[in-house]
Formats: structure tokens, sequence, C-alpha cells
């Protein structure tokens, strides 16, 4: 019997195929893609636009901090490029798919470039000299102009040319052919037909994105007008490798606009073209659109047009409030009713009601910028027909359930990022990190089936420590993100004068693919040995390069970069002269660092294959499953008595209204049952030592048992908790005025009685969220827990009376719309705003317990209305022991005291400090089905940690030189790794054999933080990469000239 | 008549002090980012040093600093108890501590200072920034102690 089963099990995974379709090459493919070959999978990534980067890659920059949005994408696109294991099949489309869950057989036509991709060297000679011009830029949105054999644009990857068949006069009229003359790689084949691909992969994951839809607006918009443009189409005029080069001018007469007019909600959220639902990101990108305009033209006058402020992720709401407080963004409360052109002077005339005071207006605009809707890509209905799954109403493709949103309904295809509902750059990443999960617990027994090595072509430069330093030295432009806060050709003269400098140039964008193609060139045309990018900052960028100059031959430890961007343009905006000097001294003193580099080498450490979760709420119980699943141990470590977190406080949970103990049953039982997973109930982490690989860990369980475990990867699931408002609308003292948890609560009594005496309940929204001081965030959730609470109580007892008083709802996400819309039967919404909260007073010997006065903006005046039990939406708060948490783990937190993750864009489950990871509340406050998402992804994270048997360590280590040792053993005592011993060595002087003490680093344990250096008195240890002449040398440079 | 003109003219260029500040790989540097990120501005007079801890600057950096003519020396890293080396920043508290009698003895002490950054302080560093800049514009150029 046993036998048998196992055969059978056998012959399964003999099916199971170790490779993954991705089908879409936005920044959801991209992660899902890397996530993956780390896991251990070999990738096909299918796009059909020639370029990978979606549009990610068209923003100008990303919200709430204004990175620029290329730089940040362009490491993860090389990466992709770079990866021996994945297969980048761009220009291609997925046509045929067949077979079943880990085996399926898959068609791809790859679309003639008409350029040999391998030939290629993406110099753009062909460009420059193609004749036909009137081709409309796709990538810019149709504002500028292309030739018919183009590159997408400038960082695109792969690198490649292609011509467009509609407009190439060749292809068309059979002349011409100035290309094919012109390219001396011969790339160019006009002899290249559409190709058909088969491949075998064991899962699929659909990444394809959005449309903005503009042209089929209904003409009240104004969209036909020249100066009426979609937000997407500013963001490449923003952008200064736009068509404009960054120069904010409207279209009809390429002059400077003076007044700005943003429009949110331009056809979203509206019954009557079809698109219900919120695009979920307009009003923070808006806000972000108006704060650069204003950073451009200080002068310029921006407004935005808004109806609700959706701002509900970290820091959102912050940074809408500074747009105004800082930059003097003014936002109306309004309904657009039409927009229409002067003819003459081609400005645009907005017809607008005032929801405050409920009068129309009339605001004259130069250019007027609307937030259109975000809907399925085209084509994303024929992707579903051939893949055989399921599109819902808006034509997003459809989940598998409400609480499961990465799979779709037909097993082994995924889903991820916006074809699934709108969704904004962090959520996407989380997601494409869960789907990658979702895969990985589908096709582990195949993990590493089909992988390969990379190949390094160019062996690395011995580097003879005598000879001459020749540097070179790129400067980044970043578009103008420092292009125009300093002055970098002043800066590269400068440089080019610096002894050892052997080359120095500047670019737009040092971090594109093609960049690393240029840096490889210099680095070989001019046999430099040392390398320096002076660009962004090495936090983000650094690992890039340093894989750069590895493929060049270069060991990663002989380059160096500059900070001139965070560091320099970005804080000296004001300060051309004294930045620019900033700018030349930094690379003076990397300069002077660089000629003392030398090469390092890297040794492997073993992993230990297991993991730690620290929470045991659902998002908590999510990871350990998946983890488990994958056959690791894993220990969950949970404070309470119970599992389930939050949801053990739940009546029925949103949006499906099952109960939230019916719901939560299934996992703990899951938990409980898998020999994998051992469960620390009433127990507490009280150390943590070690690193990436290697934790360990001492838990103490109440009634001090404490348990040693070893583990290679933790998770911070530790959720969240509900403010309570002690001080806030009598709240203390009044038993009916209560929080959203204690109404669950009381719902979740089997007893209602409760409810008897009571005929009318008022809920009050943003209670001590979103406050001028102290609590100043959108707690994200809120909102539609008290309309879901408010369904309930409706259905519960149907003649109560429920008022709902709000200042903006958060109803973004799909759905979200039509749920309000349908709440709104059941109950009275009344605005209010922050500098007129509702008042609420007990009644004497009443009919009621409470009367409420509010002040309604339309009525210009105070009304009254009364109610026996008060509900107060108080937001999530981080709870006090995150503080020890942070500690033991030295992760940092938050401005709000939630975990600070390692990037809020590109790395929103990551902490800083590898191996550890975020999901849940515990980074910011979100509903179930996010937390579940966000739960897959930190898993999957975590992954790709315990599946690697070994892992580099890094290259800055400590060393001593043991002629200088004289055995103090004072390196020893400061040392908090314990890596260096005192071994006896035997020395010998002439006649004499003396055991001497000397200290010995492990350098598979060192760190690297070099306080054994500062101690050491006879200056005995070096610091690698951060040496006592390297240092002294930067500060010797910075006067020097 | 002339030098007088000179002289005077060479009064009214405003001093712009050259201040060195080590930032931790971890926390302050973090900041420092995220300053530039959120846009804060503060006076280009400082030159940052990136080591992986403060726990690595010596105090004979801060002594070469003055010896070059560098007006201010700032040395910043995680708080007490965040350090990502567990402790490398209790050694930096007790090596500055001792390193500002010294300093004192020179003349030198407020010259320099020692400051905790969050990697979520940006606003902090680049209000450290401002005042240490403003205060070294009050005591002047260091060759002219």
């Amino acid at each position: 019997m046993s036998k048998s089963k196992k055969s059978s099990q056998k012959s399964q995974t003999d099916d199971l195929v170790g490779a993954v379709l991705v089908i879409g090459g936005g920044i959801a493919g991209i992660q899902a893609s890397l996530d993956l070959t780390e896991m251990g999978f070999k990738v096909f990534l299918v796009e059909k636009t020639p370029s990978i980067g979606g549009r990610m890659a068209q923003l100008d920059k990303t919200f709430p901090t204004n990175d620029c949005s290329l730089c940040i994408l362009a490491p993860k696109m090389v990466e992709v490029f770079r990866n021996p294991n994945i297969e980048l099949m761009t220009y291609s489309e997925v046509i045929e798919v067949s077979g079943h869950v880990g085996h399926f057989y898959i068609k791809i036509l790859k679309k003639p470039r008409y350029v040999d991709e391998d030939k290629c060297t993406g110099c753009g000679d062909c460009a420059s000299k193609c004749p036909k011009i009137e081709a409309p830029n796709i990538f810019d949105m149709n504002l500028g102009k292309r030739k018919s054999i183009y590159i997408p644009f400038p960082q695109a990857v792969p690198p490649v040319y292609l011509i467009d068949s509609d407009m190439c006069l060749f292809l068309n009229k059979g002349v011409c052919k100035v290309c094919e003359r012109i390219c001396e790689a011969q790339a160019i084949n006009f002899e290249q037909k559409p190709e058909e691909v088969q491949i075998e992969v064991g899962a699929i994951i659909v990444a394809i994105g959005f449309d903005m839809l503009a042209s089929k607006l209904p003409d009240n918009w104004g969209y036909k007008y020249e100066n009426v443009i979609t937000s997407l189409e500013y963001e490449r005029i923003l952008c200064a490798s736009g068509p404009f080069e960054g120069h904010v001018l409207r279209l009809s007469d390429e002059k400077e606009p003076q007044k700005i007019a943003f429009i949110q909600c331009a056809g979203s959220r509206d019954f009557h073209i079809g698109i219900p639902y919120c695009s979920s990101v307009c009003c923070m990108y808006i806000a972000k659109e108006a704060i650069i305009t204003k950073e451009h033209s200080n002068s310029s006058e921006c407004y935005i047009f808004r109806h609700d402020l959706r701002a509900y992720g970290k820091n959102f709401y912050e940074y809408t409030q500074r747009a105004q407080d800082e930059y003097g963004v003014k936002y109306f409360n309004s309904k657009i009713s039409k927009i229409v052109e002067d003819p003459e002077t081609k400005d645009l005339i907005i017809h607008y009601e005032d929801l405050n005071d409920g009068k129309f207006n009339d605001l004259r605009a130069n250019l007027v910028i609307l937030a259109t809707p975000l809907v399925p890509s085209e084509g994303s209905e024929k992707v579903a027909k051939i893949l055989g799954i399921n599109i819902d109403k808006y034509k997003f493709f459809k989940e598998k359930t409400l609480y499961d949103k990465l799979s779709s309904e037909r097993e082994g295809i995924f889903l991820c990022g916006f074809c699934q509902g709108p969704l904004d750059i962090p959520e996407t990443v989380a997601d494409a990190s869960g789907v990658a999960n979702k895969v990985s617990t589908l096709l582990y027994p195949v993990r590493n089936t089909l992988l390969k090595e990379k190949i390094v072509s160019v062996p690395e430069k011995k580097i003879n420590l005598e000879d001459e330093p020749c540097i070179g030295v790129l400067i980044c432009h970043c578009g103008i993100n420092i292009g125009k806060y300093v002055d970098v050709p002043q800066v590269v003269e400068y440089i080019k004068t610096l002894p050892n400098v052997t080359v120095t140039v500047d670019n737009l964008y040092s971090c594109s693919s093609d960049s690393q193609t240029s840096i490889k060139e210099l680095i070989a045309e001019y046999d430099l040995n040392r390398f320096i990018v002076a660009s962004c900052t090495p936090r983000t960028h650094e690992k890039l390069f340093q894989e750069t100059c590895e493929e060049a031959g270069l060991n990663k430890y002989l380059f160096e970069m500059v900070n001139i961007r965070d560091q320099c343009s970005w804080v000296h905006m004001e300060q051309k002269v004294d930045g620019t000097k900033k700018a030349k001294d930094l690379i003076e003193m990397a300069v002077a660092k660089s000629r003392l580099l030398k090469p390092q080498k890297e040794s492997k450490l073993p992993i230990t294959p297991e993991a730690l979760i620290i929470g045991g709420g659902i998002s908590g119980l999510i990871a350990t499953l998946n983890i488990a699943k994958q056959g690791f141990t894993t220990h969950l470590v949970e404070k309470e008595s119970q599992l389930g977190g939050n949801l053990n406080n739940l009546y029925q949970i949103f949006p499906g209204y099952q109960k939230a103990s019916e719901f939560l049953e299934p996992f703990v039982n899951k938990v409980k049952s898998h020999s994998n997973i051992n469960i620390y109930l009433n127990s507490n982490i009280t150390e943590i030592r070690g690193y990436i690989g290697n934790y360990d860990v001492i838990i103490t369980t109440k009634g001090n048992k404490v348990n040693n475990i070893k583990v290679g990867a933790i998770i911070v699931a530790t959720g969240a908790n509900e403010l309570i408002p002690e001080t806030i609308y009598n709240y203390k003292k009044e038993k009916n005025v209560i929080t959203q948890l204690e109404l669950e609560q009381k719902l979740r009594k089997e007893n209602l009685e409760w409810l008897d005496n009571i005929k009318s309940i008022t809920f009050i929204l943003c209670v001590n969220s979103r406050q001028k001081e102290g609590i100043t965030y959108c707690s994200n959730i809120c909102c539609t827990n008290a309309l879901k609470n408010i369904n309930i109580l409706k259905k519960l007892k149907p003649d109560l009376a429920l008022i709902l008083i709000y200042r903006d709802l958060q109803m973004s996400k799909k759905g979200n719309e039509e749920f309000y819309r349908d709440s709104r039967k059941n109950a009275l919404f009344l605005r209010y705003s922050l500098d007129k909260l509702p008042i609420i007073s007990k009644t004497k010997n009443g009919k009621f317990n409470y009367k409420i006065t509010l002040f309604e903006h339309n009525l210009k005046g105070d009304i009254e209305f009364y109610s026996d039990l008060i509900i107060l939406a108080t937001p999530m708060i981080a709870p006090e022991n995150f503080k020890e948490l942070s500690k033991m783990l030295k992760v940092p937190q938050d401005q709000s005291g939630f975990f600070l993750e390692a990037h809020v864009k590109l790395r929103p489950i990551d902490f800083a400090t590898d191996g550890v990871f975020l999901c849940g509340c515990a980074h910011w406050p979100k509903n179930i089905q996010e937390s579940i998402a966000q739960a897959n992804g930190a898993a999957g994270r975590a992954i790709r940690i315990l599946g690697a048997k070994e892992m580099k360590t890094s290259g800055l280590v400590a060393e001593v030189i043991e002629d200088y040792c004289i055995g103090c053993g004072k390196c020893a005592d400061v040392c908090p790794y314990n890596a260096i011993e005192l071994i006896e060595v035997e020395k010998t002087f002439e006649d004499y054999t003396l055991r001497l003490k000397k200290s010995k680093v492990n350098s598979a344990l060192c760190k690297g933080c070099g306080t054994c250096g500062v101690q050491c008195p006879n200056s005995a240890i070096i610091i690698k990469h951060f040496s006592f002449k390297q240092i002294n040398a930067m500060i010797e440079a910075y006067l020097k000239n | 008549m002339k030098i007088v003109e000179k002289s005077s003219k060479k009064q009214d260029i405003e001093f712009k002090p050259n201040i060195v500040c080590f930032c931790c790989n971890w926390c302050s540097y973090a900041g420092a980012d995220l300053a530039g990120v959120s846009r804060f501005q503060y006076p280009a007079s400082i030159r940052i040093i990136r080591v992986m801890c403060s726990g690595r600057v010596e105090p004979a950096f801060i002594l070469k600093s003055f010896k070059d003519n560098i007006d201010g020396v700032l040395v910043t890293g995680c708080h007490i108890g965040d350090c990502h080396y567990i402790s490398g920043n209790e050694f930096t508290k007790d090596r500055f501590e001792r390193l500002t009698k010294i300093l004192k003895f020179l003349g030198l002490e407020d010259r320099f200072r020692l400051e905790w950054i969050s990697a979520s302080e940006g606003k902090k560093f680049a209000e450290l920034i401002t005042t240490f800049t403003n205060q070294i514009k009050k005591l002047g150029p260091l060759n002219n102690i």
C-alpha cells in the first residue's frame, strides 16, 4: 500500500516541470520572475511589447517619496536581462495553452523585429539615418515622434532596435533599406518571419497590467481638446527623457502653463460608462504630479479637483497634506460638470460644483490633466480565453476566492498585479513575491532541476597593487534629478583633471542596461582597474554596478559609488553653485579612496533551513503554512494563548460576511496538525543573535520555559492594535460610546438582547486619525469595516436607524465602490471636516442616550440628531512592544511606529537587514485579503533563502596583520559576533621559539562593522574596504584643492 | 584705497563652513537618503563619509580632519540599542565622550558633535546639518583660531 502510494507520488513528481511561464513584463512580472529563479525555477518571461518595464517605466516619479521611477526599476530590468535562468521573450505573445497543472504546453508567437536580437548593439545608427519620421512614439503616449526603426525607450531591455512594419518604407513600398546599409553589425534582417516557439512549464503567472481609458470618455471631460491630457501623458511630459525633455509645456503652443488643473475620478467610479470601481492610485499620483509640477516651476498654480481623498497607504495622507501645506497645491472638493475650450487661447474652462457650499463655479486653466480610469489591458480577454480562465464583470481576471486573489479559478494559473484589480506598486510587488511562493508551493519537488549557473565570460582581472590606479568615473544626470541642480558638465571637466582618473563620462541614466554595456566597454577600452559611479545611493544601486564590474572582469570591491543625488542635488535644490562644488568634492574624495581599493574575496556559509514566524494572526498562519508545506521546519511564536490574532475579536469578515471564527478554523487546524510546524503559545522572543542564514533565537514561554532554536530566516507578522480613544467623545465614561472592535465583540455574542433597546446607532469615522498632529495617517480599513458592520446591523434589526459620519470614504479597490453604494441604502451618510468635529452630548431623560450636533456644509448650519449607541472608528496603531522587537531584530520602525520596510516601492516586505521579512498589519493597517497576499509574499521571500544550501558572505571583513598583533585580546572583547579568537602561534627568533598569542578573525562570522579595528592599540587590524588609509585619504582629499 | 576695498569685500563674502560627516550605513546614511527623498533642504556644507558602523570611526579621523583645516566634524550612527551590529555604537559613545575631553582641552569641542539618527529621521538629519552649520558659522573658520 505504502509502496504504491510512494510510486504514484513519484510519477506525479516526474510529470512536474521546474519551469514557469510569466506573461507580462511590467514590475509584477519582473519581480515574480526574479523571485522564482532565486527559488530554483526556470522562467520564461513573455512580453507583448518590445521591452520589459511596463507602465512603471513610463512614470516620471513615484509617490510618496518622489523617487525617480525608472531609476528604481532599471536595476531590476537589468537583473532580469542578466539572469541566466530567465528566458526573455519580448515582442511575443502566448497563443496556445494545453496540458494541466504541473505540466502545461505553451505555444508562443514571436513577432518579427526585422533586427537580429543577438547582433544588434543598440548603437542607434540605423534610427538616425532612417528617413521615415512620422511614427508616433507609443512609449511617450504618442506625444513625441520616432523613426520607423526604433528602440522603445533608451533604457529598454533588451536594448535592441526593431522595425515598425506598418511604417517602414521598405516593408510597405519596397524601397529604402538605408538601415541595412548603415548597420555595421549587420543586424537588419528583412527576411524575419513570425516564429512559433513551444515550451513546457509547470505553472503560469499572469501579470499583464492596465491601460488608461481616455478616448472613450464622454465628451464632458474634454479629452478631445489639445490641452486636456491624461495623467500618463503628463508623466511623459514631466520626464527628462520625455517628449519635451522634462519641460512642462502644453501641447497647443508648447508654452509653459501657469494654471494647471488636475481632475480626479475623471471617469472612474462612473456607473454610466461601465467603470464602477475606484482606480485606487489616482488620488496619490495626482498629488505627486502636482508636487513635481511645483518643483519644476514654483510660480505655477496647481488645482486639484477631487471628490473623496483616498490616501490610504503608508505616508500617503501626509503626502497629500504636504502637497497643500508645503507646496501650495489647492484642493477643491468638487464635482465636475464639464470642461470646455476657449477656442482663442486654447485655455480650458472647468465648470464645477463646489461640494463645500453647493455653488457652481468656473475655473480657467492653461492645462488640464485627467486622472482617467485604469482598465484591464487591451487583449486581456483574449489572454483569458487562451488560458481558459475567467474574467469578472469589470474584465479583470477573476480570482479563485475573495481571500485568495493570487490564484485564478484554474489550477496552476496564478494572477498578480493590476490584471486582477487596481493596485499600487508596492502592493503589486508584494503580490508578485506572493505568486512566486504559490508556484513554489506547487512545484517545490522539482526545484533546481532546470537551473543553470551564470557563465562569466570575462575572467577576473589580476590586479597588481603596485600598478598605477586607472580609474573610470561615470557621472549620472539621473534625468533632471541631478542635472537640474548640479552642473554635471562642470563636474566632469574637473574630475577629468584629477590624477589617476583615466576617463570621465556623464550620461542621462546610469542604471539602464545600455549604460551597463558602456561601463563594461569603458573598463575594457581603457583597461581600468577601478571604477566609480556618481549617481544615487549605494543602498539601492551599488549591487547593480558591482555586478557590471564583475562582468567586465573587475573585482566588485574595486568599485566605489558616490551619492550625488539623495545626499546632494535633492537637498540643495536652490544652491546650484554650492551643490556643484559638493558633488566635485564628494567624487574627488571617492577617487582618493578608490586609488587604495583592493580586490577582496568572499566566502560561503551554510544556511539553516528553518524559519521563525513571529505572530500567530492570519498573516503569521499563512506564512507558516506556506513555508512548512515546502518542507521546511517552521517555528510559530504567539504571545497569546490561542492562534488567530485580531480575527479572534471579529464577528463577520469583510467582504464575504463569513463568521471570523469559521474562516479562521481551517487555517488554525492545518497549522496545528502539520508535522513541520512547532507552535509556541504564550511565548515571547527574548533574544535573537546571528545573521541571515543562521539566527540563534531564544523563545520564552510563560512559566519560564526556554527554547533555543536556530533558524535561517525570520518573518515579522505581529499585527497591530486598535487605538483605545481614552480621551475622545467621553469614551471612558460612557458605556454606549464604544470602538469598532468592541462592537464586533458585542456582535459575536450569541445573545443579542443588547440590541433590543437600541433604536439608533451612529458611526463616527476618522476618530483620531488623519489629524494635523499625533496620528496623521489614514488607517485604511476602518471605512469598509464600518460599512460592513452597518450592513450586518441592518440585517439583524431592519428598523434600526443608522448614521455614518465620515470625512472621506476609503473605498478603493475592485468591488468596494459598489459595496459602498449598496450600503448607502442602510444608513444616512453625513460628511464632516476636521475643523468642525461632531459634538456628542448626553440627553437627559430623553428617548435616546445621546444628541449629536454636526455642521452640515450644504445647509451651512448645524443639524442635530439622536442615537443610543456611538461607534468610534479609531485607527490601528503599532503596539508598544514593537520597540523591543525592533531592537532585537535590528530593524527600524517608521514614524508611526509600524515596521519600516527596506524600500517603500520595490521592497515592501523586506527589511534592510537581509533575512528578516515583514507582512500583515505590522507593516501597515490592512484587510484580510491584503494580509494573506502579503503573507504569501513574505513566505516566498524567505523560501529564497531557506531553499539555497549556502550563501556568500561579504568581503567586507576585518583582517589581522599577525606581525603587528600583540595578542592583547581587546578586539575579541568588543566583537559582537565572537568572530575573533586568540590563538597561540609559535614564533622562532634565531635560537628561541616562543609561543605567542595572536588574534584571528573568522571571516565567515565577521560582519565587517570595524569596531575591532578602532579598538586595536597597535593598528594591527585592517577593515577591508574601509581601511584607516582609505578613510584618511578621503579626509585629506576634501580640502586639498 | 583699493586695498581697503578689497579687504572689506573679503569680509562680505559669507563664510561657508567645510564639515565632514561620518554616517553609518544602516541608520544615519539611510536617514540622510530619506532627507533627500523627502526633499528636506539643508546647507551644502557637509561631505558624508560612509562607514558600515559608527564603531568604525576612529577618533584619529576627527583629529586628522581638524588638522586638515576642516571646520567641523559630525559623527552619526544608529540610536543606542538599534545598532545593526548589536553594540558597535556603544563603543562609539564611549570613545567620543573621551575624545570630547581632549577636544575641550584643544578648544575644539564645539566643532564636533556625535548624534544618533535613525533611518526614518530624514527631517532630523536635515535639521542637524542646518543647526550644526550655523553653529560652525558663528565660530568662524578653523584657521582663524
